[in-house]
Order: C-alpha cells, then structure tokens, then sequence
C-alpha cells in the first residue's frame, strides 16, 4: 500500500479534487473494508489507553501525514490545507473515554461542564440537550470525575450506532487507480535503461581477480579439509619422537625422572635412613658413584627446608642453555674400526720374520750390502771397511773375508748353485770373486771360468771403452773397469748374465755384461732421467731399469720400451721384482714404497708411506709371500703380499712386522735387507756394521 | 712351608737313622708324575689338589750338574763332541781337526786330514775293541766323511797327529750330522744337499774303483798322510728331504730319524730306505734326539727358543707333547739321557746349556758358563758338553 502511494506522490491529482471527500471509484467494494476499519480510529484518543485499545494500524493518510515534513515541497500548499481540516477536528473534539464508561452513573454527567457545548458540533449538543443532563464519569484508575463533553459525547453516541466517530470522515471514498497503463501508452518510466545495466560491475570484476589470485595462490583450497581425529592415545608416550619429527624439530625428550619412591617422603620409615657409619662411606666413594638423594626425616612437611640446590641447578641449567650450540651439527657417527679395510689376521699369515735371533759380527764399518746364496747355506756382505765376509747362516760363523781394499757399494751372489761366484761394486768398479763354497769340480770350473784371455783390443775410436776386462791376480777373480763408477750390479736368474749400473755413464749408463764370453755392451742409449737399479725379468727376457722418477721395461728380445711405469717418487731408490714378474715394487727416498701390478696400469697399485727416512732396499721373497723394505729409521718392514693366479683379483698386501733392533750410526740406519731363498727369514745389514736374521 | 730342602731334610733324617752312615743328599720329589719345583703348599694350589688329601710323595735323588772341569782348550769353535766312551772325549774342531782327549783332560790325539771345519763327530766302537784300538768316524764341511782308528793304549803328554784309513765321499755339500747304528757297522750322513747316505763300517776295501782312486790321491797330495787311505762309497741314499738335512738319529736297528730346514721330521726303515712317517711342524729343525722310553720320543729343537718333544706313537696329530721353552735364541743340539727316559740336555745360541725334566716344565739346571753361543752338545754319561769359541 505505501509504496505505490509514494511514487505517485509527484503525479498528484489535479487541483480542485479532494481524494478524501469525493473519490468516485469503481474499486470501492474490493479495497473498501481496509481503509474503512482503520478511517474509522482515525482521530486522536486524549485516553493513551483508548488510543491503544483501538490499536490503530497507520492508514494511508496518517502515513502521509507522518512524511509530510520530507514532503513539503513537493506537496503543494492546497493540498496541506485540506488535510488540516480534519486534523484540526480531531484535536478539538479530543474525549475522555474509559472502560467503565458505560456502565457509570448519572451523577458525573451533571457536573460536567456546559461551556464546553458551545463550540462543539450540532449533532452532538442535540443529545445532550435531549438527555438533558451533563454526563459525568468517574475514572477509577485516576480516580477523578470527568465531564464528558458534548462532541465527546456525540462520538459515543456514533460509536454506540456503529457508525464512524466523527461524522466528517468517510469511510468509503473512491478509489483512484494511480497505476492504470492500460490505455496511457507509456510505461511507469520512460527512461532508457542505464548503460550501467549492461557494463559488468568494475567492482564485481576487482572481486574477482582477487579471488582468482587467491586461488592461484592457493590461499583459497578447494580441498575439503581433513577431518582431524578427535582422539587421540591417552597412555602414548611423550617421549615418541616419531611422533615428534613432524614438527620439523629434531625432537630429543629428557630423559624420564624416575618416580619418587618411599625413601623420597619427608618422612620415610626408618630402614631407608642411612647410618652415620654408612654417610660417611659416601664420602670416600667417587662423585659420581655416590647417591644423589640421602633420605631424612622431618617432623612434618612444613620443617621440610628449602632445596639447598637449587639456585645451583637454576645456574646450571641457565649455563646449559648459554652454551648449548645454537647450530645444528651433523655428525657422522662411523664407527672407526669399520672404515679399515678387512684384512687377515697375522696369525693366518705365518711364517713371517718376527724376531732376531742370530747376529753376524765382524765387520769393522757400515755393512753397506748382503746377498744370500741361491741355497740359503751362506751370505756375503760388503761394507765400507773394505772388505767382503762370506758368512754361515747356520751358525753365525765368518767363513771368509777378502781384504778388498775399498768401499763396497753393492754386492750379489750369482744365483746358478753351480758358479759360486761374487759380484761386488768395489771402489768404482765391478770385482767378481770366486767365493769358494763349492766342491772341487765346481771350483775348477769357477776358476776357468773367472780367467779372462788375452784381452783383444777392440778398437773403439776416440771414445774409451765403457768397460774392460782385467784379470785380478790378487782374488783369483776379473775386474771390469767402468768408464764411470758403477752403482749396482744384478744377475740374471741364469747365472750367466749381469747387469751394472753407472748413473753417470749418460748413454753407456746401463751395461749388460755377459760372464761366459766376457763381453760388455750397452744396449740402452736413452733413459729418462739418471739410472738406479737395473734388474732382470725372473722368468722372461725383460730387463726392468729404474731411474729416479720411472721404471722403464724392456724387452731385450725385440730391444724396445715396452712400459713405462710412472711413479710419482721424488727420487727412487730400489726396485725388486716379484717372482712372478707382473709385480714390481719401488722403494724411494721420502720413505714411500709403491707397488706396481704391471697388468693393471702403470701407476701405483698401491703407495705405502711407512718410512720416516729413506728405504734403502726394498725385497720380495722367492717362495713365501713376503716382501720387505728397509729403511734409514733403522728399521726393516715386512709385509705380506699375496699375488692370486686369477687375474681378476688384485694383490693382498698386508703389514706384519716393524723389525728393530739396528743402531743408527752416523744418521743412516739398515742399508739393505734379503730374504733367505727357502726360510721366511730376513737379514738385515746395518750401519752399525752388524748382519741381522730375523726368524719366524 | 716346606719346600723341597725341608723335605729332603726329612728324607735325609729318616734314611739316617735306617742307616748310621747315611750321606746327607738332596731330593726331587713327585707328586702325581710331576716333579715339586715350588714350596708344597703353592704345588698343591696350584694344581688343585685338596690339602685335606693323603699325599703321596716319591723321592728320587736330585740331579745337578756336575762340577765344571777345567775347559779344555781349542784353537777355534768346537762343533762336536762325543763323550760316549767312559775314558776318552772326541772334539771336532772348525780349524778342521778332531781331538781325542783322555779322561777329559790332556788331548792324546789330533785326528787330522779334513780340509773343512769338522761338524760332527762320533766313536764307533763304544767300549775298547781286542785290538786295543777305538774307530772314530768325523764329517764334515769339505763334503767326506773320514773314519780314524787309534790306539788307546797312548803314553800321556804327547799328542800325536793321526790320518784318517777310510774317506767315505760323496755328498755334494756340507755334511751336517753324522749318526752310527746300534749294531756299529753303519753309518748314516745328513748333508746339506738333502739326502742321506748310508755308509758301511768295513767291507768294500778291496774294491778296485776305490784304490784307484786312493792311488791318485796318494800321488797328488804329496804332504799326505803315509798310511794308506780307502775310499768307501754309500751303500745307500736316502731322499725326500727338500731342504738341509740338519740332524739324523739312529735309535734301532731299523729305524733312523732325521730334521731338515725343510720343516719336516721324518722316520726311514734304514734296510729298505724307504720313508716311513714324516712329520710337518712349521720351524726350521736344527737338532734331533731319541730317547725317553724305548727311544720312542722325539726331542727336537729349530730355528726358535722352543725344545719340543713329540710321540710318532700319537696318531692323527702333530702337536708336540711336551715344549720346553726357556732359552732365548735358537735351539743348536739336544740330547737325551742314555740311560734316563725322563732327561734330555739342550744347548742353544744364547750361550745356555739346560738340563730337562719331562716331568717339569722349568729346567732343572742352566748353565751359562760359555761366552758365545753353544754350537753342539752331546750329553755323555757324566753329562760332558762342549761349545764354541
């Protein structure tokens, strides 16, 4: 109702016809009872209580009447006029009406006042006059006597008819049909839809992107959350870290107190009290072994003291915290043991020389070199004292000794049993001996064979010759003379051949010598540095040469370089070859000793740092599994080095024994070691002019 | 707290009053097959023997070493000796002599001939032979063997030098050990060049290859001894052995044992050569002995300060029974009582001659009187030894 009554507010009727009074309208049955029941309370009640009792519902006219001060403008001023009319009727006949009304006496009506009648209406005055008497009644709840005036009494008069209180007012006026189209032409609005309708909402559109950057984002999910259990383990342990690494948090729970037992009450029987006697053997325990908690008793818990510790432990604990690392460190916890690599017992690996039990005295100055007979019944040293000893490994004894008369740098044995000869690098030169160990028929063959003939003058130009062969009429032996002073001096396994080598011989520095034709030549004109050692193949027709940084491998045969090992040594020192002849081990003079499987590369299979000096010598063994090096810390090392058939398995070598026991001398300690050929013994030649055999 | 002297005090007083002239003697006692070496009450602990026991001791007289004599002096190292004979000593000498010494104190005869240090030695003929003269056989590293006869029958003060009447060559190297068979006809040699060569005492002299060959010597050593010399050749070899023969024994008739370096002890039939048991023990053997009961055990000592005594009885196993190890280098001879089963006497590099008990594993006597090492020892009936340098 209200809503179409404003709009029409602007098309109000034309001027001069008044809604209220006379709206002819064809509607008038169907909206009438409405208006009618509300038209009909439409005056204001004096009575706050009658006005509620009548309870009336705004009609439109009193709606409108309530807006009107919004609407004065717009309302042209006839038209207030006219609605003040009926209004202003209201007031005056404004009436005193009570419940009791009806049913009160007479007796009020007379006192009422008549002056009121005066300006009251006619039809009102008409009842009064015709009762005759002034209608006067008596308000219980205010407990007054009110005079019901004329009007008063004509709107009671109508109300008691059924008819509407106030006369001026017209329960059924016409209805205007504000909202006729039917045959205006025009809609209520003529104006064009707004643009706005058809443009999407810019702020729609900035919703929605930040909605969609939400979602892309995804702070938005469309996932349903997970229904989280509501449960959860009562009796679980706080302690569970597995429950704990969620958080991210390398979670360590302190350790459980342990629950306080009896002896922790205040006041604990008596069998937990220790005795003075007890007490005082706390005292001599360590601190740690002592208990924490000495059980007493107190009267009651309030003389229980103070915890006399705690501002101790608060420190403590405060300390803990000051110094915990803030950093998490990650450490690996391996244990040591595993990162060695498994190696056999030593005891699995016996025989191997272990302790000394023999020592052959008599040399008067450092025994610089030893070599062991091919049978393993004698040895020769050298030494620096000059002379050559021949010695019996069985007892120790000095057998011989040629008084050579100069240093003797190197010395070997032939290895054929039959030619019991000795080469000793004497002074500069080579000196070969007859050692005389062998029966008569052995003897006079070595002496036919250590007799050089007439030597034929080989012409060689301008050039010395590299060597010379002169008889030694004083041992019964040859001496070949070298160009330059020779260093070492190997056999070949057969006994006839012999290498020397003169380090600074330049392109004659390797020199091969055979012993049966006596007859010198030098086959290897370019070398890769200064010669070492020079060493034969033990099987094959290889020549293996080591100079200070390479090990070159020759094959005599074809007379060419067929390896090259690199060593990556300052400088080498020794060489030996396994009797196998695929394995070659190097000793150099930072005290390292590489070992090369020859097979498998021509670097250092393995690179053993166990000397603090210089090794001197380095040694395999011709049956056991052994090799061993010895060094200027006047020590000797021996190891096992297992060489397997199979290609496919690499060399086992493991570390043995330290044999000690040479005295160093003028800074240089052992000066070279040999295995027996047949026993898993070693000897040790020392500075300290001393010949060591070590036993299993 | 009673201890083997109060014990031998109690066994003395009570033998002194069974016999008025009783000589007051020390003891050895036994419990339970072993000897007491410590006080009693410490034995019993420490064999778990209940004090609340009756014990039972055995008294046996004690064996200690004999006063030492006055040395009897050599120009170079002894390596062998043999007191076997009651009245005469036989030293061989390194300088390549063999000495006869009577009553063990003035050298009556040089046995000389060999041109290598002499290894081993040994008397033939224990007691005096009819002819009033002993037969001695030495070898040595020159490769023979060299059998002497003397005359026993020697004025004292005059030591005569003597040639050797039989030269038994053949070996290739150094003979180590020389060893004679119960019987005395035989003779076996262990050498250096791993075999063993069986030699006969007589016979062969006639053979008409070996006095060619004397005839050759004679002309060609004309400084020579002007007795007539024989060459004998082995009757047999015995092979196996890889390595150095290092010590043989000849205990019975049939049987002989020899250690070699090569690790091994092993027992020939001496008649068919043929080896009989062998016997593998991871050391370089330097000495071998028989003896104990029946000549049964085998004692030897190698290239370690331990003397092991093995049964060849025991089957299945190579353990040794007994390991007496109290000398600190090798072990260079051992010997066993001839006529104990339970002594045995070892001599080793670090200058100690030690006396054994099988039934104590500490030695019952140690001598150190030697200033180098003990090269050979040969216990005799008074327990005679010798040494080097």
């Amino acid at each position: 109702w209200g809503a179409p009554m404003e709009k029409t507010r602007p098309r109000s009727p034309p001027a001069g016809r008044t809604p209220p009074t006379s709206p002819p309208t064809t509607r008038r049955g169907a909206t009438a009872p409405g208006p009618r029941t509300t038209t009909t309370t439409r005056h204001r009640c004096r009575s706050r209580t009658v006005a509620r009792a009548l309870a009336p519902t705004p009609t439109p006219t009193a709606w409108r009447r309530r807006m009107m001060p919004r609407r004065k403008r717009a309302t042209p001023p006839r038209t207030r006029l006219r609605r003040g009319t009926p209004s202003g009727t209201c007031r005056s006949s404004g009436t005193r009406t009570r419940s009791t009304s009806v049913t009160t006496s007479q007796r009020g009506r007379s006192r009422s006042g008549t002056g009121r009648a005066e300006s009251t209406a006619s039809s009102a005055a008409k009842i009064t006059m015709m009762t005759g008497t002034r209608l006067k009644i008596w308000d219980d709840y205010n407990a007054e006597e009110v005079k019901i005036t004329k009007e008063e009494a004509k709107i009671i008069s109508r109300m008691m008819k059924g008819k509407t209180p106030h006369a001026n007012v017209d329960p059924y006026p016409d209805y205007v049909d504000w909202f006729e189209y039917a045959d205006k032409g025009h809609p209520l609005s003529n104006a064009p839809e707004p643009k706005r309708r058809f443009v999407p909402s810019k702020w729609e559109q900035k919703k929605v992107v930040k909605l969609v950057r939400a979602i892309r984002k995804g702070w938005i999910k469309f996932d349903k959350p997970k229904d989280e259990p509501n449960y959860y383990l009562l009796w679980g342990d706080d302690t569970d870290t597995a429950d704990n690494k969620r958080q991210g948090l390398s979670y360590i729970p302190a350790p459980k107190p342990n629950l306080p037992g009896h002896e922790e009450s205040y006041n604990p029987s008596v069998e937990y009290i220790p005795t003075q006697e007890e007490i005082d053997n706390y005292q001599l325990m360590y601190e740690e072994d002592r208990p924490k908690f000495i059980p007493r008793r107190f009267e009651s818990l309030r003389s229980v003291p103070a915890y006399e510790k705690a501002l101790r432990e608060g420190f403590d604990r405060c300390l803990d915290l000051y110094l915990c690392p803030r950093t998490r460190k990650k450490r690996i916890n391996i244990d040591p043991e595993s990162l060695k690599p498994k190696l056999p017992s030593k005891k699995d690996l016996r025989p191997y020389p272990r302790t000394c039990y023999l020592e052959f005295k008599g040399h008067g100055g450092p025994v610089t070199s030893l070599s062991v007979e091919a049978t393993g019944q004698w040895i020769a040293s050298g030494s620096s004292d000059g002379t050559i000893r021949v010695w019996e490994v069985e007892t120790g004894r000095c057998l011989k000794v040629f008084n050579v008369g100069a240093d003797v740098h190197h010395i070997s044995w032939n290895p054929s049993p039959e030619r019991p000869i000795l080469a000793a690098i004497v002074g500069r030169d080579l000196l070969l001996l007859n050692a005389e160990v062998g029966d008569e028929e052995t003897q006079v063959r070595t002496k036919e064979l250590l007799h050089v003939g007439e030597p034929t003058p080989e012409d060689d130009g301008d050039k010395k010759p590299a060597v010379r062969w002169v008889n030694n009429d004083k041992f019964d032996g040859i001496t070949l003379i070298h160009h330059r002073a020779a260093s070492t001096v190997e056999w070949h396994s057969k006994g006839d051949y012999f290498t020397t080598v003169v380090p600074t011989g330049e392109s004659r520095a390797v020199l091969l010598h055979q012993l049966s034709k006596k007859h010198s030549h030098h086959p290897f004109r370019k070398l890769p540095g200064l010669p070492v050692a020079a060493v034969f193949h033990p099987t094959q027709k290889m020549f293996f040469v080591a100079t200070k940084k390479f090990v070159q491998v020759y094959d005599l045969q074809k007379a060419e370089v067929v390896k090259k090992l690199e060593s990556g040594l300052r400088e080498i020192s020794s060489i030996s070859i396994h009797p196998g002849g695929d394995n070659v081990i190097v000793g150099s003079k930072d005290g390292k000793l590489c070992w090369f499987d020859t097979d498998l590369s021509t670097r250092p299979y393995k690179m053993l740092k166990n000397h603090s000096k210089d090794i001197t010598s380095v040694t395999f063994h011709r049956r056991y599994p052994l090799f061993a090096s010895s060094s200027e810390d006047c020590t000797a090392h021996v190891f096992h080095g297992m060489v397997y058939a199979d290609l496919n398995q690499n060399p086992l070598i493991v570390p043995l024994e330290i044999l000690r026991g040479h005295l160093s001398s003028d800074r240089r300690g052992v000066l070279d070691c040999k295995f027996h050929p047949r026993q898993p013994w070693l000897f040790t030649a020392g500075a300290d002019s001393m010949i060591r055999l070590y036993c299993d | 707290e009673l201890s083997r002297m109060g014990l031998s005090e109690i066994v003395n007083s009570l033998l002194l009053s069974a016999e008025p002239d009783h000589q007051a003697q020390p003891f050895d006692f036994i419990v339970d097959g072993e000897l007491v070496r410590m006080p009693l009450h410490q034995f019993l602990l420490a064999k778990g023997i209940s004090a609340e026991r009756v014990l039972e001791l055995e008294y046996i007289k004690a064996v200690a070493p004999r006063k030492q004599e006055p040395p009897l002096p050599h120009d170079d190292w002894v390596s062998a000796v043999d007191g076997s004979n009651p009245s005469f000593i036989l030293t061989g000498c390194y300088d390549g002599l063999a000495r006869i010494w009577k009553d063990a104190a003035e050298c009556t005869q040089v046995l000389e001939g060999h041109s290598g240090a002499i290894t081993s030695a040994s008397f033939i003929n224990k007691g005096v032979e009819t002819d009033g003269s002993l037969h001695v056989v030495t070898g040595s590293k020159d490769r023979s063997l060299r059998l002497f006869k003397f005359d026993t029958s020697v004025t004292i003060g005059s030591s005569k030098r003597i040639g050797a009447y039989k030269i038994l060559p053949g070996h290739t190297s150094s003979i180590q050990s020389i060893a004679v068979d119960p019987s005395r006809n035989m003779i076996c040699s262990a050498s250096w060049d791993t075999t063993i060569k069986l030699w006969a005492v007589e016979g062969s002299e006639e053979d008409s290859d070996t006095v060619s060959v004397k005839k050759r010597r004679m002309n060609s050593d004309a400084s020579g001894p002007e007795e007539s010399q024989l060459e004998g050749s082995a009757s047999s070899t015995l092979l196996g052995h890889t390595q150095c023969v290092s010590s043989v024994a000849w205990p019975e008739q049939r049987t002989i044992y020899s250690a070699s370096w090569d690790h091994s002890v092993r027992q020939w039939d001496a008649q068919t050569g043929r080896e009989t048991w062998n016997m593998f023990c991871g050391k370089a053997l330097n000495c071998l002995d028989c003896g104990g009961e029946g000549s049964s055990l085998i004692a030897a000592g190698g290239s370690d300060p331990v003397l092991r005594v093995w049964d060849p009885r025991k089957p299945g196993t190579t353990a040794p029974i007994f390991q007496f190890s109290s000398h600190s280098s090798w072990i260079s001879a051992c010997k066993w009582h001839p006529s104990s089963w339970f002594h045995l006497i070892s001599s080793s590099f670090d200058g100690k001659v030690m006396l054994w008990d099988l039934r104590t594993a500490w030695p019952l006597a140690s001598v150190d009187s030697h200033k180098d090492k003990v090269t050979f020892s040969i216990c005799g009936l008074p327990f005679a030894y010798f040494w080097g340098k």
